[in-house]
């Protein structure tokens, strides 16, 4: 027992009980540790350490106090750092009751610190423990004291100036506050105290611990030092009590200033050399030593150490202990305990064994893992080299990863066991010698060498005796020369082969001989082997030949190797003897001279020899020994040695070894005995008696089996994809892989896939590529069937929900997709149903009829059978074209989607005050300008087209009727007639007949489209005025108001001009005074027809028309009396007609379509067509309104250039007949039978697609088209009647853009309306003709750029270069363009039958409309009237309306002397059915109602050539006066 | 006999470095699948987003399929193209997303890529513009060949789709 140790440890623990509590329970829990010391010194005894650290403590304490509170510091820092915020944090209870402890200890340590500081001036730590009984707590300050001390430190900086406030408030404080009593504060003042009088509680809890720690520095330390303020504060506050009860306190607080350099100490830090330190510890602690201990030291004394392993007793291993670690306990347990008997008898340190295993013994949980989740198992896989191949493989329908390999072992055959005897032993050998001899014969290498040596021979034998001479020497020396060397080599091998096969039967036979002894050695055979030598005859003689012949061609050619060898040496001798004789000569001429100089010394002379070679030992080259040429015999006999060891002798038979198992084995019971000689493995034995000749064998043997893909259930092989090396391959030519180069989904076109197999020169007979093949020539052949493995969708039949027939019979998917399809009959068809059932069959009748019916011509609705053509035919142009530019129409431009509000600019700005300081009603107004609106969201009824009637002129006035009618019927006098009459002054009772103040007519407009019919009110007089608007609505057909649908509108609008007639039907004259009976009839004058498709094209259409009237009027006439005449004379002279002045135009305004923007090709020269885009550009820089068109589109679709139409062209020759001598006549002619072909406007049949042209022979035979086929036709014949004559482009009223035809006749111009066939002056007032952009001529255009574009104000003059500019000119002359026009027209006579026979069939129909739109009354047919009329037609025909009413009107009051007639006939080309019923309908005759009405219609045809039709229809209404 | 009415917008797109963006877009169906009507593709047009990063298409797209079967779902890929200031055009994303099979209205975000081409093509593309684009565009939906292409990514194309199925409870599919 060391005592010494045992005080270490005890005040070791001491330290830490101390350190424990002084943090956690503070100052107050500082009793426990007090207790215990004051119990220690007793039980520790006297002991060196206790004493020693005791005298420390007290006697030493300057000395020892600093590293003991330093230690304690830093042990003891912790803890209180956490205390001080407690307070802070809160005014919990807790914390005011801390505090309070707290402040109490304080306080009473003030105390005693103030009662020392007045007992002692000298502030030494010693007084301390004079004055306090116990040093324990004062120790347990010490330990408090630095962290506080710390933490002030921390927190001074920032207090200090906020502290000094306080203090000096606090000496006032203290000053006023002299009466509290002595003794502990109460919690209430202590709180008070803390609370009240500083304002941030934090800074106050902090500063009180701060101060009391200050307060025990003064103690210690006389507490001077910079920190006065927080230190006296402090003071302050703790010392509240001595204060108050001393008044040296006061002095004491309040000097405190003056006197701060009394309390300054200056001293050294404290330091405690290491050294000094060191040698201390020594004394204090000991440290087991590393080294090792010697065994003697730990096993008892003269105790040899014994080792158990040694005496093979089981020894555990020990557990792994580091040796120095292991020396350390050692050298501790000998020092601390050597009685105890930690070591054994080998002298370490009993220890159990190891307790730890190698291996973990925990079952391994793998197991279960893997019974719950085999599927989950993962596979790690290396990290490997991306390579990039293709793993495609057609039509791979089975997952990846079921491949079956099947393995066929069928037998072993062991060449060698254990088991096996030494006759097995040889057996086996014989049959593998037998397999090598097999095989070697069936390679037959020495055959094969052989004849290559016979093949060489030859050429060698040719090649010396070329029958070719042209052949160099040199290379045949040099082929030869090859040719033997390479014979050299053959011949060798072929010894060599054949000594191996000679070999190898001898073995087969020797082997063979051994197994035989062997057998009868044995006396038992126990393998089936045998050989059978089979000898095979050979011809003596010729085998002697052969062989001999073999052997001279060898020796000879082994002659001449040898005889080349010689030459060859000879040569090398013969050098190295000239060489060697020359050195000779100059040794022998030294030697002579030698010998002159040394005739002296004669002995050295007889070694001459010797010293010879003495000067160049090493140069002196040895006498060459000339080459021994080969005897021949020498050559013969080693070749017939050679012969004889490798090769069959010449007559010996040929040897074929036959091995077979046909031996029979010795059944066991023949057997000498049962003990079986077995050759072991790996132990050498010998089949010689000797012993000689050792083998040793290991069990071998050979495993025959046959591998093979398995085949799945449906015939499938089980195999991966082709061998990845391949594909790599192929995928790397890129072109070769068919997936890499025209994408998966080429895969199922056939066609692509076809030619990309023609492109990559895909082998046919690869195998590789068979089902490719297969697939491409079943897909190009036609066949249906297509290999299951090349679809995309498997199983794409097996899900369907219907097949394909149902789907498509479904009638709504049908109809919904034809919509989408935007098929004319679907197009704009709404609400699909829902259900099939709800759609009923016949909406698809007329379309699938239409389908049907595609190229069945229709003869029903057109009668003419030729017309019939020609609608078809221009059905599938139409077709066609739009078709061709329906996806032209899809391209949009940024104006066809966007409408962009201008931004207004400074310009417009002006214009819009301008238009405050505007008339509001101003005398002259004028139409602005509206906004456009795209068809797009309009509907039934947002449309209304607005005619504005202002006024007509020139309307005829009813001519007064023949006195006898008029005073025959009083009561049918008019009633307007008495009207008018009876206002008049002087009217007469009779005024019919009066010229003067006579209503002479008194007419009303009616405007009827789309069969609604709006008319004015009735105005009087031949000029009336209505100023009118009318609104009609107008609904698209199909309710579809796209732009395509709506420029197809084929409607007209018709506005007629009718003279309202009031005649008076009372019968009893008595009854006039009491009541008014009239009916009001009304007479149709005249019409204006206006296609909606003009309108929609012009937006508006303003200006004054001729109405177009028959040119019999029954009962009206012109008047040309002076009294009407007024200021018009020229004007009217000139015209005659009458004309109605309106304006027409859409609400709202719809946006025309757009021309096609689109480049049509062109066989014309390139030149030309830049040319005439330059051209058109700049004319459309000067005027953009002037037309200009150098190009127009062919009706098949082609650029054309304009000139190119026109041609002189025959017209009929009949027409040409017709007025020989007038030529002005003619040409009359010629334009109304121009005139007769149908119009129709390509902008309605292509739908605003765009403006085709037709070359006059296509119009004729088309029998329809538009301005411009009539203007060129017209041009045509007038080019061929030898006018001068022009196309005239311009505007016109109401067409729009279209083309007239100007004539130069002898001394003024005249301008042709080619579709009505008039003509006009160029200073006619009322000429359709607005506006000339161009004229074109046969070989130039000629483009206007005048200041007018009047035809009334321009000059036509297109010489003058300064009025026209033209086309060609000096820079690009009219370079001699072809026509695109026939040669000559040829017209067919119409077959007169024919057109009788169509006659008769209008004439029905009509009659038939007729009656059908009377519905309400009889309609009764005046024949007698009908015929007077047909007879009366012809003569219209003839004379084209002129000059003929006045007999005719005689001619039928003849006839129809009782009958009140009006009527009138109608002409108009004939194109179809339907244009002549309008017409009859829109006369209105039909809408008389009165009871007695008679009617009367007759039609008549006048045929012209080329099947052109002439149709006048009469029709006429008959009352009969009674 | 089952009908399909996808009825929404291809909304705009996020993400692109590049602004200027417009979309082509077109879907794909199996050979069951008979388009009613609607256009099976479309462009959008270009728009440069003012304010954020988002550009807005708000490009309807109205189809009405009819089907006999379900394989060959309508498939919908996108192209998504930038047009810089000299209205050269050049490749930002492809896209392919799957037309929702449930009915209802379906927010769609459908994440872009394009080839990313060797290093000389991504400076190229960076300076000149241009790059590397599909010959084929059916590789954006079939994505047989896909795994040979080094693709980097682009933004997202966002879609709204509402969809209207009709008679597929006929043939006993639920929906």
């Amino acid at each position: 027992m060391n005592p010494k140790e045992e005080k270490m440890k005890i005040i070791t623990e001491e330290f830490l009980e101390n350190e424990e509590d002084a943090p956690v329970e503070g100052l107050k829990s500082s009793k426990l540790p007090r207790q215990k010391r004051k119990k220690q010194p007793p039980t520790g005894g006297p002991g060196e350490m206790v004493s020693g650290k005791a005298q420390d403590d007290i006697q030493e304490e300057p000395v020892k106090q600093e590293p003991e509170t330093q230690l304690l510091s830093m042990k003891a820092g912790r803890g209180p750092r956490n205390l001080p915020p407690i307070p802070a944090s809160s005014r919990t209870s807790f914390a005011e009751f801390s505090m309070r402890e707290r402040m109490r200890e304080k306080l009473q340590a003030a105390r005693s610190k103030a009662e020392s500081a007045l007992l002692q001036e000298i502030p030494t730590p010693r007084p301390r423990r004079l004055r306090s009984p116990s040093e324990k707590e004062l120790e347990t300050e010490f330990g408090v004291e630095p962290s506080k001390e710390a933490l002030r430190t921390q927190q001074e900086d920032g207090s200090q100036s906020y502290s000094r406030v306080k203090h000096h408030e606090f000496i006032r404080k203290i000053k006023t506050k002299p009466l509290v009593p002595p003794g502990f504060p109460s919690a209430e003042d202590a709180y008070n105290f803390f609370t009240f009088n500083f304002d941030p509680d934090p800074e106050e809890s902090e500063e009180k611990p701060k101060a009391t720690a200050a307060d025990k520095d003064t103690q210690e330390e006389e507490a001077g030092e910079e920190e006065e303020p927080p230190m006296q504060e402090g003071v302050n506050k703790t010392d509240e009590e001595e204060l108050l009860s001393g008044k040296d306190a006061e002095e004491f607080l309040v000097g405190l200033d003056q006197t701060a350099a009394d309390f300054v100490d200056v001293r050294p830090a404290d330091y405690e050399s290491v050294h000094v330190r060191m040698q201390r510890e020594k004394e204090i602690l000991f440290i087991p030593s590393r080294f090792t201990v010697p065994t003697y030291k730990k096993l008892p004394e003269n105790v040899q150490p014994r080792f158990p392993e040694d005496e093979g007793l089981y020894i555990g291993e020990r557990p792994e202990v580091s040796r120095t670690n292991q020396n350390i306990v050692e050298n501790r347990l000998l020092t601390q305990e050597p009685e105890r008997g930690w070591f054994g008898d080998d002298g370490r340190i009993l220890a159990l064994p190891n307790p730890i295993k190698p291996f973990p013994s925990r079952p391994p949980i793998l197991k279960q893992e893997q019974a719950v989740h085999v599927e989950l198992e993962m596979l790690y896989k290396k990290a490997v080299n991306y390579v990039t191949c293709s793993q495609h493989m057609i039509g791979a329908g089975e997952a990846p990863g079921i491949f079956q390999l099947d393995i066929d072992i069928s037998g072993l055959i062991f060449t060698h066991h254990p088991c096996f005897s030494r006759e097995h032993v040889l057996a086996s050998k014989l049959a593998q010698l037998y397999d090598q001899y097999l095989a070697r014969r069936q390679r037959n290498k020495a055959k094969f060498l052989n004849d290559k040596l016979q093949a060489l021979r030859n050429a060698v034998q040719t090649g010396l005796h070329p029958e070719q001479p042209h052949r160099s020497l040199d290379t045949t020396q040099k082929a030869i020369h090859e040719y033997k060397a390479e014979i050299r080599q053959t011949r060798k091998l072929r010894d060599a082969e054949q000594e191996k096969d000679r070999t190898l039967l001898k073995t087969i036979i020797k082997v063979w001989k051994e197994m035989k002894s062997l057998r009868e050695f044995q006396r038992f055979t126990n393998t089936p082997l045998k050989l059978v030598l089979r000898k095979e005859k050979v011809d003596q003689k010729a085998d002697d030949d052969a062989y001999e012949a073999e052997i001279q061609v060898e020796v000879s050619e082994l002659l001449e190797e040898h005889l080349e060898d010689y030459e060859q040496k000879m040569e090398e001798y013969r050098m190295a003897y000239q060489h060697w004789k020359a050195w000779r000569k100059a040794q022998r001429a030294k030697k002579k001279k030698k010998k002159q100089a040394v005739v002296e010394h004669p002995d050295e002379e007889s070694e001459e020899p010797c010293p010879e070679a003495e000067p160049c030992p090493g140069e002196e080259p040895v006498k060459p020994v000339p080459p021994e040429l080969t005897e021949q015999a020498v050559i013969e006999q080693q070749v017939r040695e050679r012969a004889a060891q490798c090769r069959r002798r010449s007559g010996e038979p040929v040897l074929v070894p036959e091995l077979s198992l046909a031996g029979s084995i010795t059944p066991n019971d023949q057997c000498p005995s049962i003990v079986f000689l077995l050759v072991f493995v790996g132990v050498p034995f010998s089949f010689e008696a000797d012993g000689s000749n050792q083998l040793i064998l290991m069990t071998s043997g050979k495993v025959s089996n046959s591998v093979a893909w398995a085949v799945g259930e449906h015939g499938v092989p089980l195999s991966p994809p082709l061998s990845q090396q391949i594909i790599g391959f192929r995928s790397a030519l890129k072109r070769a892989d068919a997936i890499s180069s025209i994408g998966t989904s080429g895969l199922t076109d056939m066609k692509k896939l076809a030619k990309w197999a023609a492109e990559s020169k895909l082998d046919p007979n690869d195998p590789n590529n068979s089902p490719l093949m297969q697939l491409i020539s079943v897909a190009t052949s036609g066949e249906a069937y297509v290999p299951d493995f090349f679809r995309l969708e498997q199983l794409q039949q097996e899900f369907n929900f219907v097949s394909d027939e149902e789907l498509n019979r479904s009638k709504r998917f049908r109809l919904l997709h034809l919509r989408n399809q935007e098929v004319p009959e679907f197009r704009n068809y709404k609400q699909i149903p829902v259900y099939d059932r709800e759609i009923q069959e016949k909406v698809f009748q007329d379309y699938e009829k239409r389908l049907r019916d595609r190229n069945v011509i229709e003869t029903k609705d057109h009668i003419d059978a030729h017309r019939a053509v020609v609608a078809k035919y221009l059905q599938q142009v139409r077709e066609s074209v739009i078709n061709r530019f329906q996806i032209a129409k899809h391209h949009f431009l940024l104006s066809d989607l966007i409408i962009e509000e201008e931004v207004p600019n400074i310009s417009i700005l002006g214009l819009s005050l301008f238009k405050l300081a505007e008339q509001k009603r101003p005398l002259r107004p004028r139409r602005k300008g509206r906004k456009k609106v795209t068809a797009q969201n309009l509907s039934d009824g947002d449309i209304k087209l607005l005619v504005n009637i202002i006024r007509a002129y020139d309307i005829p006035v009813r001519k007064p009727t023949a006195s006898k009618f008029h005073q025959q019927s009083r009561s049918s006098r008019t009633f307007s007639e008495k009207c008018a009459a009876s206002p008049a002054p002087h009217s007469p009772t009779h005024g019919v007949d009066y010229p003067l103040g006579q209503v002479l007519v008194r007419p009303f407009v009616e405007v009827s489209f789309q069969r609604t019919i709006c008319h004015t009110t009735t105005a009087e007089g031949p000029n009336p005025s209505w100023n009118e608007e009318l609104e009609l609505p107008f609904r698209a057909p199909n309710g579809d108001y796209s732009m395509t649908s709506l420029q197809s509108v084929k409607d007209d609008v018709f506005i007629h001009v009718f003279d309202e007639i009031l005649y008076d039907v009372l019968e009893d004259d008595r009854e006039r005074q009491s009541g008014i009976h009239t009916r009001i009839e009304r007479h149709w004058l005249g019409c204006v027809k206006i296609p909606f498709s003009t309108i929609y094209f012009q937006a508006r259409i303003d200006g004054t028309f001729k109405i177009d009237m028959p040119p019999v009027l029954l009962g009206y006439s012109k008047e040309r009396n002076t009294m009407i005449e007024r200021g018009f004379d020229s004007a009217r002279s000139l015209s005659e007609g009458s004309y109605i002045t309106l304006f027409i135009t859409i609400e709202p305004q719809l946006a025309p379509g757009e021309t096609i923007r689109e480049k049509f090709d062109s066989q014309e020269d390139e030149k030309l067509l830049q040319a005439t885009e330059k051209f058109q550009a700049e004319c459309a820089l000067k005027f953009p309104n002037r037309r200009c068109l150098p190009t127009v589109i062919d009706i098949s679709g082609k650029t054309v250039f304009i000139t190119r139409y026109l041609k002189s062209l025959n017209p009929p020759q009949e027409l040409l007949d017709v007025y020989p001598n007038s030529p002005q006549a003619t040409a009359e002619l010629v334009a109304c039978y121009v005139s007769l072909i149908p119009f129709l406007p390509d902008a309605v049949s292509f739908a605003g697609v765009c403006d085709l042209w037709s070359t006059s022979d296509q119009f004729l035979d088309l029998l329809a088209g538009d301005e411009e086929e009539h203007a060129v036709l017209l041009c045509n014949y007038f080019l061929f009647l030898g006018k001068k004559v022009w196309l005239m482009m311009g505007n016109a009223i109401p067409e729009g853009p279209t083309v007239y035809v100007l004539t130069w006749e002898q001394n003024h111009y005249l301008i042709w309306n080619p579709s009505s066939g008039h003509f006009y002056a160029q200073y006619d007032t009322f000429c359709p003709l607005k506006s000339v952009g161009c004229l074109i001529g046969p070989d130039n255009i000629w483009f206007n750029i005048q200041r007018y574009d009047s035809p009334l104000r321009m000059n036509f003059d297109v010489t003058k270069p300064k009025l026209w500019k033209s086309f060609f000119s000096r820079n690009l002359p009219y370079p001699g363009l072809s026509s695109v026009q026939p040669e000559e027209l040829i017209y067919q006579r119409t077959d007169k039958a024919a057109a009788a026979e169509l006659q008769d069939r209008i004439e029905k129909i009509l009659k038939e409309k007729i009656m059908e739109w009377r519905p309400r009354h009889l309609t009764r047919w005046n024949r007698y009237c009908t015929s007077t009329l047909r007879h009366f037609l012809p003569v219209l025909e003839r004379s084209q309306g002129d000059d003929v009413e006045d007999s005719h009107r005689a001619e039928l009051l003849k006839q129809l002397g009782d009958y009140r007639f009006s009527g009138f006939p109608l002409h108009m080309p004939y194109s179809e059915m339907k244009p002549l019923i309008e017409a009859v309908y829109s006369t209105g005759v039909h809408n008389i109602d009165v009871p007695n009405v008679e009617f009367a219609l007759a039609v008549y045809i006048h045929p012209y050539p080329k099947n052109v039709l002439s149709v006048w229809i009469y029709v006429a209404s008959l009352i009969r006066n009674r | 006999m089952a009908e399909v009415h996808v009825i929404g917008q291809i909304l705009g797109a996020t993400g692109f470095s590049e602004s200027s963006l417009f979309c082509k877009w077109g879907i794909h169906t199996g050979a069951a699948w008979k388009l009613l009507s609607g256009l099976r593709e479309g462009q959008t047009q270009v728009d440069t987003p003012q304010v954020g990063d988002m550009a807005y298409w708000s490009h309807p797209i109205d189809l009405h399929f009819a089907t006999k079967g379900l394989q060959g779902w309508p498939r919908l890929h996108l192209q998504v193209w930038s047009q810089d200031s000299f209205g050269r055009c050049q490749l930002a994303g492809y896209g392919f997303c799957h037309v929702p099979s449930s009915p209802g209205t379906h927010q769609l975000d459908c994440p872009t890529w394009r080839p990313l081409g060797s290093w000389r093509e991504q400076l190229a593309r960076a300076f000149v513009g241009g790059g590397p684009q599909l010959l084929h565009g059916d590789t954006i939906y079939s994505g047989a060949d896909r795994y040979r292409l080094h693709t980097t990514a682009g933004g997202t194309v966002h879609l709204q789709l509402g969809l209207l199925l009709r008679h597929f409870d006929r043939y006993g599919v639920e929906c």
